[in-house]
């Protein structure tokens, strides 16, 4: 289910000023917001930077038009429109990147944006006439990946989520890990008289199965509500003290009441409000997807993955409407999604991990086309930190990644695994298909002032903003 | 960016390998110039139904089909230029070939003896004449040879460019490596041969590299040969529309068309020798016929309307214009044939501009 249009006047009334500014506006430059989409881990945090430091010195950017054919002027930060949102702190995170000592930025806690710039030379010889040269502020948005999960939220009632969450936690590898919780649910009867003690118990015990999923080995994906694990600034507030409980309805007054009231809080509050400041007014959408962390943690993981993404997608509005997108502002109208951290496998594997990520994201790239709005998929890495290399094994020549694993000091190659055909992820009979390591950046990247070394990155920007650069 | 299309299918699957960690002392450092073969998955031994078997098409499998397709496409230079003749007409030329270099020696020998004869002084004088005609025509005839080489080459480059897709890796190191020598040594083209070198990295796919080549080294030379054709198609309108007599006209259109497509070739690294122009003349030359085709056309249009002065001004103009695209017709089917990588939809030169700056020409001049 989508959210209509209007149940929500004020984010209706936001997208319309925003549009009525955006017309005003276009005379002199264009605004694009980019929204940078992905569940946790899956690198949004390393492709925004890699994004904006490529933009910034535009060396190595041969795919996107603009670059390649000499029309990009400069690009350069600006204050960003929201002042109420912290910025977006590329140059520590570059900083760390690219350092002696090279690391991957610790995960992001809070929502925090970054206004880029992007000064050319327009392409077509009508417009030349006009305005020689054009800009456009590209607005990127970092939040935690973990809060992405709170969107499928919006589109459930209590009741449904509860039976929806428990039917999970009964499930597969996460049983174990929630069976404390599943414990206390046994002892306590829904529809008792609400006490705050023990709501705050529930609460805290369900917090701590959420923290299990998270550091588990397996990757699960589904994590809900998010702010219980990255409460961002509503450490404590009454607004975090509920968990699902079984049953349908509990009388007025009841445990299940209260926390029926509070997950509508939560929904309003912290969901919806999240939702229509920084997802309701995106023109574009990138999807990043850890698919190769997904394969290392398992059939489990994988599954969670594809299940995360589907039902979190489902909130934004895609597809475009032609004269009604005057009245209630834009859709996203491209999405890419993207199988990042494409550098930890061979180049020859590039075509086969695409591909095992269309099989992935099928079902929502076809409901997003149908929709209308434009769908690629691609392998890309923000940042680049291995070598291809070829070497000679057992008769074989293996291509072989060759880069400096996270936690060691001498690089090593490896050899991490073939990418089959998307039907048959995990053969029966072979235990463990895989090994992707995580591997760290090389040091010196970056230091040659190109912009940081990726794979891909330049066509995917070329698809997602390329059209805004003509 | 219209439709994205969905990853092409996967050729097929490999044997499969544990995954496992080397040591980096073994690695070998340079890429090996094939990819390494992907070898069909094993098969045990299985006994089928026979009714579930399907007879084997002909012709072998898709990967010729494509081939004759992409051939299809751009029609390939080295056929247009050797025209498979009958071969009666090929004996008759060799045979008068032969008989003409014979009777040549003859002549040669005959008139060396007779100077020699005369007065050695003469004889020497003859026989040193002899020797640097017979050396030019050596010279030349290695020259010719050597351009018909270096276009078959091209032809080879952009065959394999057909080939190389987003499938494979490590297979266009050659073709890189093909294009980088045809242009090697070209001052004009090394900043864009340096930032080509910059730009591939072992990351990107055969299919990368080659739109690589596309966009960071052959555009440089699609724009100035674009402007070359530009410049001689404006040349021709020009120089048809101010000549006094039809001769003229066509003495300017042949030189100017022969001019250009020596200079798209070259700007491509294809210079054809004077073999090879003599017979993309004769392909100008088809299209000049249909020059006097649209002159005669315009006469009857002129007719109709009443031969007023404006209008026999006109009529030359138009001719001009006309010819003017006939030329840039021949420039972009010079580009076409001397490309490495053939043009995609993106990219193709369009007649478009061209004919817009030649239809202004009216205007300026009246």
């Amino acid at each position: 289910m989508r959210i209509p249009d209007l149940t929500d006047l004020t984010a209706a009334g936001t997208r319309l000023f925003d549009h009525v500014e955006g017309l005003a506006g276009r005379a002199l430059e264009r605004n694009l917001r980019l929204g940078v989409t992905g569940l946790r881990r899956s690198g949004k945090t390393v492709f925004m930077t890699a994004l904006v430091d490529n933009l910034l010195h535009g060396g190595r950017l041969s795919f996107l038009d603009v670059a390649s054919s000499g029309r990009l002027l400069a690009a350069r930060l600006q204050p960003q429109p929201d002042a109420d949102v912290p910025r977006f702190d590329v140059e520590r995170h570059r900083a760390a990147l690219t350092g002696d000592d090279a690391r991957w930025p610790d995960p992001t806690r809070g929502i925090s944006q970054l206004r880029v710039a992007v000064r050319f030379r327009t392409g077509s010889t009508v417009r030349r006439v006009v305005r020689p040269t054009v800009t456009l502020n590209l607005d990127l948005i970092d939040y935690p990946g973990e809060w992405l999960m709170d969107l499928p939220l919006l589109a459930l009632s209590y009741a449904q989520w509860s039976a929806e969450t428990l039917a999970l936690a009964e499930r597969g590898p996460r049983a174990a890990l929630s069976a404390d919780w599943r414990g206390w649910l046994s002892t306590i009867a829904p529809d008792a008289p609400a006490a705050e003690e023990a709501a705050r118990r529930g609460a805290a015990l369900y917090t701590t199965y959420l923290h299990a999923c998270r550091s588990a080995d397996t990757l699960l994906s589904i994590i809900q509500p998010g702010r219980f694990i990255e409460p961002g600034d509503l450490e404590n507030a009454p607004l975090l003290t509920f968990c699902p409980l079984p049953g349908d309805r509990g009388g007025r007054g009841s445990l299940w009441a209260l926390m029926e009231e509070r997950y509508d809080a939560y929904k309003t509050h912290v969901v919806r409000r999240f939702f229509s400041e920084h997802f309701a007014r995106l023109d574009r959408q990138v999807v990043l997807v850890d698919v190769l962390g997904a394969l290392n943690a398992g059939p489990d993981g994988v599954a969670d993955m594809k299940r995360a993404l589907e039902t979190s997608l489902e909130p934004f509005r895609h597809g475009s409407s032609g004269w009604l997108d005057w009245l209630f502002g834009t859709r996203i109208d491209r999405v890419l999604f993207a199988a990042t951290k494409a550098d930890h496998i061979p180049a020859d594997q590039h075509g086969d991990l695409r591909r095992l990520l269309d099989t992935l994201v099928a079902d929502a790239r076809s409901a997003i086309r149908f929709n209308g709005a434009e769908v690629d998929t691609m392998a890309i890495a923000s940042l680049k930190c291995t070598d291809t290399v070829a070497v000679e094994h057992e008769g074989r020549t293996l291509r072989c990644v060759r880069g400096i694993p996270v936690g060691r000091d001498r690089p090593t190659v490896l050899f991490p695994g073939e990418i089959p055909d998307g039907h048959a992820i995990f053969p029966p009979g072979q235990e463990q298909p895989y090994r992707f390591l995580d591997f760290r950046p090389q040091p010196g990247t970056g230091a040659d002032g190109r912009g940081l070394p990726h794979v891909r990155l330049d066509q995917a920007m070329q698809f997602l903003f390329g059209d805004y650069l003509e | 960016m219209t439709d994205p299309k969905p990853a092409p299918a996967k050729p097929a699957a490999r044997p499969w390998i544990a995954p496992l960690e080397l040591d980096p002392e073994r690695v070998d450092p340079v890429r090996p110039a094939e990819p390494p073969p992907r070898r069909s998955p094993p098969v045990p031994p299985v006994e089928l139904t026979p009714d579930r078997v399907v007879a084997v098409p002909p012709g072998g499998d898709d990967g010729e089909e494509a081939t004759e397709d992409a051939a299809e496409a751009t029609p390939p230079l080295a056929a247009l230029l050797d025209r498979p003749k009958s071969r009666a007409g090929r004996w008759l030329a060799a045979a008068v070939a032969a008989l003409l270099l014979v009777a040549l020696g003859f002549d040669t020998a005959d008139l060396l003896q007779r100077s020699f004869a005369a007065s050695v002084a003469l004889g020497a004088a003859v026989a040193l004449l002899t020797a640097v005609a017979a050396g030019a025509t050596l010279t030349l005839v290695v020259k010719e040879l050597v351009s018909l080489r270096r276009l078959r080459r091209i032809e080879a480059l952009r065959g394999e460019a057909g080939h190389l897709t987003a499938d494979g890796h490590g297979g266009a190191d050659r073709f890189a490596g093909g294009v980088a020598a045809l242009y090697a040594g070209r001052p004009d083209l090394e900043p864009a041969l340096a930032r080509l070198k910059d730009a591939v990295t072992d990351a990107h796919d055969d299919g990368e590299v080659v739109r690589l080549i596309d966009r960071e080294l052959l555009s440089v030379i699609d724009r100035r040969a674009y402007q070359a054709v530009l410049r001689a198609s404006r040349d021709t309108a020009i120089g048809t529309a101010l000549s006094p007599a039809a001769i003229l006209d066509l003495l300017v259109v042949l030189w100017r068309n022969l001019k250009l497509v020596r200079e798209v070739s070259g700007l491509y690294g294809a210079r054809p020798g004077y073999l090879g122009s003599l017979r993309l003349l004769r392909r100008m030359l088809a299209n000049l016929a249909v020059a006097g085709v649209a002159e005669s056309a315009h006469h009857v249009a002129v007719e109709a309307l009443g031969g007023s002065l404006a209008a026999a001004l006109s009529t030359r103009l138009g001719q001009g214009v006309i010819n003017g695209l006939l030329t840039a017709r021949v420039g972009l089917a010079a580009m076409h044939l001397c490309r490495p990588v053939a043009f995609g939809p993106a990219n193709r030169p369009s007649l478009g501009r061209i004919r817009a700056e030649l239809l202004s020409l009216p205007k300026q001049v009246l």
